[in-house]
């Protein structure tokens, strides 16, 4: 399955990313996410061996560059719910002033409420990344609890930030301003995203 | 009312705090000018929504302003509020004086 936006195009990630994957898993920006793979055959052998009830995406360009990657995992028919996950820009300069995270976010939300009729999404972020804490708080997600040290990363405990969002609450906090992201990146590209649409 | 200057400082604060995430050889210019939004971006995505995100926090915890940055309204002014800091002060000050 192809998502397709105006900047981006979520697309299933395949082996043939395994290298530039890693390598944005294993850059200094992605040091408070899980640490996974630590080489490009781990990687291969990882995605080779993703589940097909989970959503895992590249984020690709128009222009056929990739610049980051994208999940919807832990999929609950029963109980309508999934996890957004393994969220990382791993091509900042490629992107910057484009609403791209925006956009690819917004792909994500409308696959899990408006394709696959979730009631909820929910997340789990590392507390001290407080950039992301507030983007997915800022974006409609709630505060719904704290797991105290939670994770053993870079040689230290952490704790984790539950986030939970419902559907009622996508359609009237999160669109919106997923919305207005959007068309302000629009506002401001002016002639630059003819190129990209 | 609230003077431009004050917002300003609410600003120049958020992206202080941006700075304080990044290394010393990649920090943000911080001057009016400075463009949040567009291909000259001084910012990221996350850093853009972290910004936005500690100004309305602050406007509302320290000034009693409650207000959103990021709705339709902002979005069908003929100059983006997020173009530059000049600008998204601009916008906060228009929105203080219908307080």
């Amino acid at each position: 399955m192809e998502l397709n936006g105006l900047y981006v195009v979520l697309r299933p990630l395949r082996v043939e990313d395994a290298e530039v994957t890693l390598a944005w898993r294993q850059s200094d920006r992605a040091i408070l996410m899980s640490r996974g793979a630590t080489t490009v055959d781990e990687q291969v052998a990882w995605i080779a061996s993703t589940p097909e009830t989970e959503f895992n995406f590249v984020i690709q360009l128009h222009s056929g560059q990739t610049v980051g990657m994208l999940s919807l995992i832990n999929i609950d028919e029963t109980h309508r719910r999934a996890e957004p996950a393994r969220f990382l820009i791993g091509e900042p300069d490629a992107v910057r002033g484009l609403p791209v995270a925006v956009e690819a976010l917004k792909l994500l939300y409308e696959l899990a409420f408006d394709r696959l009729g979730l009631n909820r999404v929910h997340g789990a972020v590392v507390a001290e990344n407080q950039q992301m804490l507030k983007w997915h708080l800022y974006l409609g997600m709630k505060e719904e609890g704290r797991l105290r040290q939670h994770k053993y990363i870079a040689g230290r405990f952490h704790d984790i930030v539950c986030v939970g969002m419902l559907e009622s609450e996508y359609r009237t906090v999160a669109l919106p301003r997923m919305n207005a992201l959007m068309r302000g990146g629009i506002h401001e590209q002016g002639t630059h995203q003819e190129g990209v649409g | 009312m609230i003077a431009a200057d004050v917002v300003d400082t609410v600003i120049f604060r958020a992206l202080e705090a941006v700075n304080a995430e990044r290394e010393p050889d990649d920090q943000v210019l911080i001057s009016s000018s400075t463009p949040l939004f567009g291909v000259d971006a001084a910012v990221d995505s996350l850093e853009f929504v972290s910004v936005i995100t500690d100004v309305e926090t602050s406007m509302n915890l320290e000034h009693g302003m409650g207000i959103s940055l990021a709705d339709d309204r902002a979005m069908s002014r003929p100059v983006s509020p997020y173009s530059t800091v000049a600008a998204l002060r601009d916008y906060i000050l228009e929105l203080a004086q219908e307080a």
